[in-house]
């Protein structure tokens, strides 16, 4: 097996070689090519594809540019290289079953299966977005009540005690503290104690992730992401809070996020890029689970339709052929308080249970401003059960993942980003304001009879 | 050769991202006596406009643009000083510092934006990622940049550019430069906010509004 002390060895010892030409000559190049000779297209009326060749396909090509690839560490200008075999073993030592959380409030997070008939495990916050420290934990709280959530990811703080946090300064590490005991406090209020977090999003660097290793913050049945830097490269920061969390023994996700447009091309590039990025993932950080972002370059959006092609066959890929759990995220360009957030949130999330993910979400306004709430992610819940009790296949998903994306791709430029949290909820029953509600609602209704779910 | 296969040439090695090549034709173009502003402006120019639309309908993707903007700067080395010796002022719409500010390692957006300035006839110093604010500065006065533009993906590394602005206030030096702001968290409000010049939504925004803030600012 390879540990991670091998790929701090690989980190000194691996060939040198410059940034750009691992950018253009390997990433850029390869991807390239891969994608021609394995004839990989995009189809944007085929969002969740049917083609299981063509996920096989990916597959190998994926694979290819993991082994001739590698992973290049910026720290030192050198590439971790893998042998065949020692990917191999990642994929077969990957869990493809986890207990996360503790006590009553556990579950099982599993590998999905393509067209899988069992319900999703409900990932629930705003990943990703900055939130002020005075409405953390009645947001948090807000997604905590919800009975059909099962764990949390929210946001991080980038305020702490009327001070902006910066990155690699002292007080990373109070912002990292503070959203722990804040998300821990949330579970207690909620009666569910013992709720998974996948947290620690206010440490941009090592310092936040070194400082929570402790009961009183994360407990070892919580778990970090730690990203694969784009496109396949990781640094020491990564690594250090790696090795960290090995040895604490709490869960390490690898959070893998190319983008379309940048250096792996466009669509199917970015898909190879993923199946690599996995793979690689697994082998370098020994990740227990994984959680999948494309990035499209200008919406940022994973509701994206070249996205959700991508959350669509790179999860049909590695459930056929490397079943890894995966968390699909759902980022959706409009804010909470519109109506076109449930839109996006419902082909996204459809397209992820279908595929092979459990859906994580809803980063509402791709996290950049702090308008969202527990009533959206509570719509992505019943989507994705309904999706499950309804038996949608992959087929008659993509007809409605199409249909709803018609209703907002256009509007994608100049989203809608609704409301802060505070103009959406009661902040001290931790409650929906009428008006909110009177939206999820209307557009609960609208979706159903659009689609044809029983929502 | 005729001039308007000429020009076509220069576009097409531009398109391409064939930078030895569209020297090459530069040359070529000098040679036959081609007005070296027709070559820059209907060739290279034409060109990049190209490689710019296609990048925003994603039919191209970032390397390409990177290819194409060298084979732009290889040609532009042959004909600029041309063009200059003919008694023309610059054909570089302006000089723009630009990086990711400190404490953030993201940079493919910063490179999207640099590319794209690029092709629409910047000069870009590109200082990389987790620049420090008062490198960025001093870069900025060492080449007499007319924009010092900063980038980041991360809410943490947003004070940074606040300090970036405070500095050049406490230098006394505010006014010699055009601030721009963008990235994943950064919002146009926050942009006034802090006094930012400049806010880009993307990167065919933060190209439209440099040209816009140079124009208003510092006409030429």
């Amino acid at each position: 097996m390879n540990s991670i002390w091998e790929v701090i060895d690989k980190t000194e010892t691996g060939p040198y070689m410059e940034e750009r030409d691992f950018d253009l000559k390997v990433v850029a190049k390869r991807c390239r090519e891969l994608v021609k000779e394995y004839e990989i297209k995009f189809d944007p009326n085929e969002i969740i594809t049917t083609d299981d060749t063509l996920a096989d396909d990916l597959f190998e090509a994926g694979m290819r540019l993991a082994l001739e690839a590698g992973i290049f560490c910026r720290s030192t200008k050198r590439i971790i290289k893998f042998e065949e075999s020692e990917v191999h073993e990642a994929i077969v030592s990957a869990p493809n079953k986890l207990h996360i959380g503790t006590r009553k409030d556990a579950r099982i997070l599993y590998a999905r299966e393509i067209e899988d008939k069992r319900a999703a495990i409900i990932c629930g916050g705003q990943a990703g977005a900055p939130i002020p420290e005075e409405w953390y934990l009645p947001m948090s709280l807000s997604y905590m009540k919800e009975p059909l959530i099962d764990m949390i990811n929210n946001g991080g703080l980038a305020v702490v005690e009327g001070r902006k946090v910066r990155t690699n300064t002292p007080l990373e590490i109070q912002a990292t503290r503070r959203e722990l005991s804040m998300l821990r406090e949330a579970a207690a209020r909620a009666g569910r104690p013992g709720i998974h977090l996948l947290a620690a999003e206010s440490s941009v660097s090592a310092l936040g992730d070194l400082a929570i290793a402790s009961d009183r913050y994360m407990r070892t049945s919580d778990a970090h992401l730690v990203a694969l830097l784009n496109e396949l490269k990781t640094d020491y920061d990564r690594i250090s809070k790696i090795v960290n969390f090995t040895e604490y023994g709490a869960l390490n996700v690898t959070l893998v996020d190319p983008i379309i447009g940048g250096y792996a091309g466009g669509p199917e590039g970015v898909a190879v890029c993923f199946i690599a990025s996995f793979l690689l993932g697994r082998a370098m950080y020994r990740s227990d689970y994984h959680v999948i972002h494309p990035i499209h370059f200008r919406y940022m959006s994973t509701s994206a339709v070249e996205c959700m092609w991508n959350l669509n066959i790179v999860g049909q890929s590695m459930a056929r052929n490397a079943p890894f759990i995966l968390m699909g995220d759902v980022w959706t360009s409009a804010g909470a308080g519109t109506e076109m957030i449930f839109y996006e949130t419902a082909a996204n999330t459809i397209t992820n249970v279908v595929t092979g993910s459990h859906p994580l979400g809803v980063s509402a306004t791709n996290g950049k401003y702090p308008h969202a709430s527990g009533l959206e992610t509570r719509f992505m819940a019943e989507v994705a059960l309904e999706t499950v009790c309804s038996g949608l296949n992959r087929k008659n998903a993509n007809e409605i993942v199409v249909k709803l994306a018609k209703e907002y791709k256009d509007r994608m430029d100049k989203p809608d980003i609704g409301k802060p949290f505070p103009e959406l909820y009661d902040v001290s029953k931790v409650i929906p304001k009428p008006e909110w509600n009177a939206i999820y609602l209307k557009m609960k209704k609208k979706i159903a009879d659009m689609t044809g779910l029983d929502l | 050769m005729s001039g308007t296969k000429l020009l076509d040439e220069l576009a097409n090695f531009v398109i391409n991202g064939e930078p030895e090549k569209a020297a090459e034709a530069a040359k070529k173009a000098l040679k036959s006596g081609l007005d070296p502003f027709k070559a820059i402006n209907e060739g290279l120019m034409k060109g990049m406009a190209k490689v710019g639309d296609d990048f925003s309908k994603l039919k191209i993707y970032l390397p390409e643009v990177m290819m194409a903007a060298e084979a732009m700067n290889a040609a532009l080395a042959i004909l600029e000083p041309a063009a200059l010796k003919k008694g023309g002022k610059s054909v570089k719409k302006g000089k723009v510092v630009i990086g990711t500010i400190y404490g953030d390692i993201h940079d493919i957006g910063k490179n999207i934006v640099a590319m794209l300035l690029k092709a629409n006839g910047f000069e870009v110093y590109d200082l990389g990622r987790e620049v420090p604010v008062d490198a960025m500065i001093k870069k900025s006065e060492e080449v007499g940049a007319d924009v010092i533009a900063a980038s980041t993906l991360l809410s943490t590394s947003m004070p940074y550019m606040e300090d970036l602005i405070a500095l050049l206030k406490e230098k006394g030096i505010r006014k010699k430069f055009i601030v721009m702001v963008g990235g994943g968290p950064v919002t146009r409000e926050w942009a006034k906010e802090i006094g930012a010049d400049g806010y880009g939504d993307d990167g065919d925004e933060a190209v439209k509004v440099a040209k816009e803030l140079l124009q208003k600012v510092k006409p030429r």
